[in-house]
């Protein structure tokens, strides 16, 4: 039940951190932010409402993959190698889900494969950055020195 | 005797210096800050990272603006003519980048230089790298633009990669954090790690 837990609480972190980058782009504070409610397929036609609650959406979705990262690693005690390596295959998996697949069946795209270079930049490296912190914090959440692995 | 004698008081007095300065106590920060620091870090990375939008290739079209507002601004005497002479050679407009053969070549390297910045910082990833070709990069832009915007604007931007080439922030939240201690391991009996893991 701890690893659970641990992820769940990696997740929300990880998230809360995801949500708070959108607080820095360029143009308009949050903008992004409704994306994560665009994937479900829900709309709010209140901008700044719309902007919290894709805020809270994507904290959310944090700690659910937070929950499914714990239970896949069950109650054994990582390594931070195994934790970022995981870490990075969740954001890859996050990356498939959200905002390849979900993403262009929302938009009706002409495939739910179709991907642009602009979009995939955007996109990629900030689903991996969020996998990858998820599996930093949950390592640390272990409470191992720092030099377990040296 | 008195020369022997006073010999030792020299002694005595540098073993007393020297006590003093091994006084310093080393400072080790905790792992709040150091995982605060690496928080500021990832939003440093996402800063340069968010710079790549309004520059894509193939044509980097935003940058060019830019260079030549630094062409015609910078507070380095003949910093205009060179790039003037140089990567701006056969421009025809101040507009596009028409007839400008070495403009792409440029900001192309420009564009991977920032993408490598965003990635090492964002993921720890070697971090001082990046911290050190994100100041160098930074200083440029004080370099050229600084008196056309608010100038702390650049001024900050490469302190605080500096700050960042400082401290080891990738060792958390950061892939530097598996890497160090492995290099530190070899650095024992390779010179090129011992180089390779002060970046780490």
């Amino acid at each position: 039940m701890t690893h659970i837990r641990r992820g769940l609480l990696a997740g929300l972190l990880a998230g809360f951190l995801m949500a708070m980058l959108n607080f820095v782009t360029d143009g308009t504070p949050g903008r992004t932010l409704p994306d994560a409610l665009h994937w479900f397929g829900v709309t709010i036609a209140d901008p700044t409402l719309s902007r919290f609650t894709g805020f809270f959406v994507l904290i959310l979705l944090g700690g659910i993959a937070g929950i499914i990262f714990g239970l896949v690693q069950r109650e054994s005690v990582i390594t931070i190698g195994r934790s970022l390596l995981s870490g990075l295959v969740l954001g890859l998996v996050w990356w498939l889900l959200f905002s390849l697949l979900l993403t262009n069946i929302m938009n009706h795209a002409s495939s739910p494969l179709n991907l642009q270079f602009g979009i995939f930049l955007a996109t990629f490296p900030i689903d991996l950055l969020f996998g990858m912190v998820l599996g930093s914090i949950y390592y640390q959440l272990q409470g191992q020195p720092a030099t377990a692995e040296a | 005797m008195s020369i022997s004698s006073s010999a030792n008081d020299r002694k005595k007095i540098a073993v007393t210096r020297a006590k003093k300065v091994g006084t310093i106590t080393p400072i080790t920060l905790s792992e709040r800050s150091i995982t605060g620091f690496a928080l500021i870090r990832i939003f440093v990375g996402y800063l340069w990272f968010q710079q790549l939008f309004w520059k894509m290739p193939p044509e980097f079209a935003g940058l060019y603006s830019y260079i030549i507002r630094e062409s015609q601004h910078t507070i380095i005497p003949g910093y205009g003519y060179i790039l003037q002479h140089t990567f701006l050679s056969g421009c025809t407009s101040l507009l596009t980048a028409t007839g400008c053969t070495l403009y792409v070549p440029l900001a192309a390297g420009v564009w991977i230089a920032e993408l490598i910045v965003s990635i090492s910082l964002m993921f720890g990833l070697f971090t001082r790298i990046g911290a050190i070709l994100g100041s160098v990069l930074a200083i440029q832009l004080y370099v050229g633009l600084a008196y056309t915007d608010w100038i702390w604007t650049y001024g900050m931007l490469v302190l605080l990669c500096l700050a960042l080439t400082a401290i080891p922030s990738g060792r958390r939240l950061g892939f530097d954090q598996w890497l160090a201690p492995r290099l530190q391991t070899a650095a024992h009996s390779k010179r090129l790690a011992r180089f390779v893991s002060w970046f780490a």
